[in-house]
């Protein structure tokens, strides 16, 4: 936004296009407007010692999932601050997923302990709020369960896109 | 103004195959902020580096984004390279898209697009990293092992003989823990006392080694390679300076006492040492018991020592010492079986295994006889029941104490072998004999005449003189009642006393049951979560003397790996608090999972006036970098570097920012 | 309450003049017969101007925040809801204990435009859980009242139906802060909304960021909020703020049990401390 602009400009000193120019790259599978070929986009903190190694398996293994989803590396599922959800639906993302170590195996002992706690108490005030339940979801994914990792994203999607496009706490 | 150079590895094919690496490059080059956007055949090879490096100086970078490979596999590959740059290392980001694009897409169109998409997030982030950089904490090269028993002998041993210093703490007046208390090892049957005690003896007289008996942990601060550790030195009445333990004051003393160390079977004095080869060999005063120090009448040990050791005014004391590392070695206890099992009764002849260690040993209170407590009289049939306390959650213990089935066996090829005809039988669930020998060991004890029944006992009584043994035999679906002139119970280890308090005071939580957690069970067997304390033996939960030694080698190892270095290099993304916003409200600490929080005092200006106001302070040797403090913070006052609210904030923001 | 408002006015008296406090926060009366705001008294002869009536609405507990970090002793007359919230505050590490001096009084509810007021309907706590002295005898108060009712009715309806309500509450939103700045639990020296460097959150008084505003403040005090009401008094545009915070304390009830918030000056908030059995339906 507006921290970017001043870099934009330099860019486009660089690059001698106008601002219009950077527009046309929103038009990807992802950010089409025409509801057919509507797809979800979807954002996920990953834990970088558990669900973001098990991601990185599921690559290594060669598996397949769909291409919504957009990961975010945190440290650990404690770092993610529940108000980065809000956040997310604000910007324009159908849904998120926070993901983390299973709780007795955190890298830092006890930080996915009081993931589950901001997080059972988030989940409950989004769907109070009215954002549909299912579009925000938390999993314990550790670093060998790849193919939980696949199946996971493969399910929130599919969830998701029956839920269609989210207009709530989205900004215009 | 930020100059980001963005580099999209083709990993040869394995990125370039799916995804359009040259549209990437090209969608990042018109990114704001973005000055030099190319493609790189293998980032990471040397050319790779070199193309990276030159570029940064061609083009001025002051960031970098590398989309590539995981940032698991190449992110410190990186920053070592731009350590040779004039970019700091931490203003780098690293966009997966390998792991996590070309290798899990197969829509070339769409894994292109993710792959923009991931690029811009890394983009975003990197426009608000700051460079940050690593510290250095000197190491201080000195150790303290906590616990005198096998583990801590053999730990302090390892770590002094590679030439650094070692204090080694005990709580009891000597060294030697529950080895030095056993008849015999299984399964090879060695003396244990032979085995101990020149290891206790070489321990106590070691250059490198200081020995603080009757010592405990008062209070830890600090960090790795610089712990401030007080420990509390604890009355002993006798001043061992100038004591040579020539023993007139315990052959004098007029109270006699149940010993601890013979299991209550045999009897000490209240001024008097732990066992007879006892390291430090000089006795200390029981003040419980001792007359002169409960009705100030007495002191015959102090007009009999020939050179004025007994001091009655002796008071605690505390020293306070700075420590490289810790290594705990707490060690267990056995249960205190009677509050379980009510219904065993409370006999004289019913006895711990600990006990029957003693009354078998040579040096115990019968010389190694085996003799029933209550007559004097040598058992000719001995119940063994296994699993008091183990493998029972309803009365005790879930876990097993993996023991006690080795030292079953031992204990009845002892009676076996000692008292000619006897018959001795075995309740057991499982014999669970995994181990060097063991099984041979078992077998051989079945072959010697044992007879074992599986199944719990389900009541002890006395009946004619005879305790009598009920219990189910579910080989063959029946009771069974057996009667015993002596019954051995082998009952399961729990943590030693205290164990739970002292690992607090070192940051090292304990699981349900008490025992000490280990940092990883299979990959970081001896560390703890608190970097520089480790652990060994059973502190760490029940095991066996092979096992004990094994650990405390490898803990030793560990932490001859942290006192070889003079210096720590730390971890620059940890947490850090603007004092200024901070409210003191002491969330983070609450949630901190490694303690590195603390509240302190600070000089402010609040309404006008000069006031000191609490906010939280970072330990940046102890703080692990995970942020569950930075979104416990309701105001983002403490925030982790390299991934701050700011940072992450723009990276969910980035696909729709532009 | 006349007995009340002598006792108040005498122990704040001889409180000041014998040195134990520097100022005494109660309540003084205005130029409407049916309204009476919080007043500081500095000096013994001022305590003729303290009141104790039905109309004493406001919450005093956070007027304490003026003496914050100054080692001075502040006298307060403190009810249910000043006691709770004079916990909060001492656990949430504003105030110390030892700076305090509360005289404790029963409350029977209080009165605005003429009827019972909103903020005291679910009261369970109108003896102070928290005091120095005590003017008179505890005396209870009702329990068990269905102060969840409002929530449960708006958990019942549909996903869409909730987001409209809520909507419809926040755009009415004139982000005027009187929510905040008169919360016990919002205690931060300096408020989230605040950081623009940081850009937690737009400061736009659009329905959207009110919305976020209203949702992320009733989390951050979820787990600590005393029910006291006061944001909901205080809301200028009558949005039902307490629908919101009920909703939170309830979940963190029934997910975490534990104490209701403020009874303790050692209270452990929820988001501070687990248990390794907390519910899991992240599995």
């Amino acid at each position: 936004m507006a921290n970017l602009a001043p870099n934009g400009l330099e860019a486009q000193a660089q690059n001698g296009k106008d601002n219009s120019n950077l527009k046309p790259q929103n038009s990807k599978p992802g950010m089409q407007s025409n509801p057919a070929e509507w797809e979800p986009k979807i954002l996920a903190f990953c834990c970088n010692w558990c669900t973001y190694t098990g991601a990185d398996l599921a690559g290594l293994n060669r598996m397949k999932y769909p291409d919504n989803i957009r990961v975010i590396r945190v440290p650990c599922s404690g770092r993610v601050n529940p108000q980065f959800i809000f956040r997310a639906f604000q910007k324009g993302y159908d849904g998120v997923l926070v993901c983390g170590c299973h709780p007795w195996d955190c890298h830092y002992t006890a930080g996915n302990y009081y993931t589950r706690r901001r997080f059972l108490l988030m989940k409950r005030l989004l769907e109070y709020a009215g954002i549909d339940p299912g579009r925000f979801q938390a999993r314990w994914i550790s670093g060998s369960e790849a193919a939980k990792f696949r199946d996971t994203i493969s399910k929130v999607t599919e969830e998701i896109k029956a839920l269609g496009p989210n207009y709530k706490l989205k900004e215009e | 103004m930020a100059r980001v150079g963005v580099f999209i590895c083709h990993c040869g094919s394995n990125i370039a195959s799916v995804i359009d690496v040259e549209e990437v490059a090209r969608a990042a080059g018109e990114l704001p902020g973005v000055v030099h956007a190319v493609t790189n055949k293998y980032a990471c090879s040397i050319n790779g580096q070199e193309a990276m490096k030159q570029a940064i100086t061609d083009h001025k970078l002051d960031r970098l984004v590398i989309a590539s490979c995981t940032p698991r596999m190449h992110e410190s590959t990186f920053r070592k390279m731009l350590t040779q740059t004039s970019v700091n290392p931490y203003m780098l980001e690293i966009a997966n898209i390998r792991e996590q694009c070309s290798w899990v897409h197969k829509d070339k169109e769409k894994a292109t697009a993710k792959a923009i998409d991931l690029v811009r997030m890394s983009l975003a982030k990197v426009l608000k990293n700051q460079p940050l950089f690593t510290s250095t904490i000197p190491v201080h090269k000195k150790c303290l092992v906590v616990g005198g028993g096998i583990a801590g002998i053999q730990a302090a041993l390892d770590v002094a003989e590679a030439g650094y210093e070692v204090t080694l703490l005990e709580r009891e007046s000597s060294l030697g823990g529950k080895m030095v208390m056993l008849d015999k090892t299984f399964p090879t049957l060695d003396c244990s006392a032979c085995i101990s005690t020149p290891k206790m003896a070489e321990a106590g007289a070691h250059p490198k080694i200081k020995l603080m008996t009757s010592c405990e942990i008062a209070a830890v601060t600090g960090y790795i390679g610089n712990f401030q550790v007080t420990i509390r030195q604890n009355p002993r009445y006798v001043n061992h300076d100038i004591c040579t333990g020539c023993g007139f004051c315990e052959e004098k003393c007029p109270t006699k006492l149940k010993s601890e160390f013979d299991q209550g079977l045999g009897m000490r004095k209240a001024i008097y040492k732990l066992f007879p080869q006892a390291v430090p060999a000089k006795p200390v005063i029981d003040a419980e018991h001792c007359k002169k120090l409960t009705t100030g009448k007495c002191g015959v040990c102090a007009k009999l020592c020939p050179l004025a050791c007994i001091d009655y005014e002796d008071k605690e004391s505390f020293v306070t010492d700075t420590f490289g590392a810790i290594i705990l070695a707490t060690g267990y206890q056995l249960i205190d079986w009677p509050g379980s099992y009510p219904e065993y009764g409370q006999n004289a002849d019913l006895i711990s295994g600990l006990q029957f260690e003693r009354l078998v040993n040579a040096s115990g209170p019968t010389e190694g006889h085996i003799q029933r407590p209550s007559d004097g009289k040598e058992p000719k049939s001995v119940v063994i029941v296994k699993c008091v306390g183990s493998r029972d959650p309803a009365k005790a213990k879930a876990y097993c104490s993996r023991a006690c089935c080795m030292y079953a066996a031992k204990h009845a090829h002892q009676i076996l072998e000692k008292i000619e005809g006897a018959q001795v039988y075995i309740f057991y669930i499982d014999v669970r004999t995994p181990g060097k020998g063991y099984e041979e060991f078992y077998d051989k004890t079945r072959a010697d005449g044992a007879v074992y029944i599986r199944g719990r006992v389900s009541k002890i009584y006395e009946e004619g003189g005879k305790l009598i043994c009920k219990g189910e035999d579910s080989l063959i679906g029946k009771q069974v009642k057996v009667e015993a002139d002596l019954v051995i119970l082998e009952t399961a280890m729990e943590p030693s006393p205290g164990s739970k308090e002292t690992a607090a005071l070192a940051g090292v939580s304990t699981d349900n049951d008490g025992w000490l957690n280990e940092a990883h069970p299979k990959l970081r067997p001896v560390e703890t979560q608190t970097a520089g304390v480790f652990l060994c033996g059973t502190a760490q939960g029940p095991k066996d003397i092979p096992d004990t030694v094994a650990q405390a080698s490898a803990a030793a190892a560990k932490v001859l790996g942290l006192l070889a270095k003079d210096n720590l290099e730390t971890s620059p993304m940890i947490s850090a608090v603007d004092t200024v916003k901070c409210c003191g409200c002491g969330f983070c600490e609450k949630v901190c999972p490694v303690k590195a929080i603390t509240m302190v005092e600070i000089p402010g200006v609040y309404n006008g006036k000069r006031v000191t106001r609490g906010v939280a302070q970072v330990n940046s040797g102890l703080c692990t970098g995970c942020g569950t403090c930075a979104a416990a913070c309701r105001t983002g006052c403490i925030d982790l570097l390299g991934f701050t609210n700011k940072q992450l904030l723009e990276e969910v923001d980035a696909l729709w920012q532009i | 309450m006349n007995e009340i408002e002598s006792n108040l006015r005498q122990r704040a008296r001889s409180l000041l003049a014998e040195g134990k406090i520097s100022c005494f926060i109660g309540w003084g009366p205005t130029r409407f017969p049916d309204r009476a705001l919080p007043k500081f008294i500095f000096k013994p002869e001022e305590a003729e101007q303290l009141v104790y009536n039905e109309h004493c609405l406001n919450l005093l507990a956070k007027y304490t925040l003026a003496f914050q970090y100054s080692n001075e002793v502040i006298g307060l007359a403190a009810r249910g809801c000043e006691a709770r919230a004079i916990n909060r505050l001492i656990a949430d590490g504003s105030l110390k204990r030892d700076n305090l001096y509360l005289v404790g009084i029963h409350c029977e509810g209080m009165k605005e435009n003429g009827s019972p007021a909103e903020k005291c309907q679910y009261c369970c706590h109108r003896d102070p859980v928290i005091y120095d002295e005590l003017l008179g005898e505890p005396a209870g108060g009702p329990e068990n009242l269905p102060r969840f009712a409002e929530v449960e009715e708006l958990e019942n309806m549909d996903a869409d139906a909730r987001y409209e309500y809520w909507q419809g509450q926040f755009a009415k939103c004139i982000r005027c802060y009187a929510c905040r700045n008169i919360c016990p639990a919002c205690n931060c020296l300096e408020c989230y909304t605040e950081q623009y460097r940081t850009g937690w959150q737009g400061k736009q008084a659009n329905t959207l960021e009110n919305s976020l505003f209203g949702f992320t403040r009733a989390y951050h005090i979820g787990d600590r909020c005393i029910e006291c009401g006061e944001c909901e008094r205080a809301c200028p545009m009558d949005i039902s703020l307490m629908k919101l915070n009920r909703k939170l304390v309830k979940d963190v009830q029934e997910l975490f049990g534990g104490a209701e918030a403020g009874l303790s000056a050692e209270d452990i908030h929820a988001l501070g401390s687990y248990r390794k059995e907390d519910l899991e339906e992240f599995m």
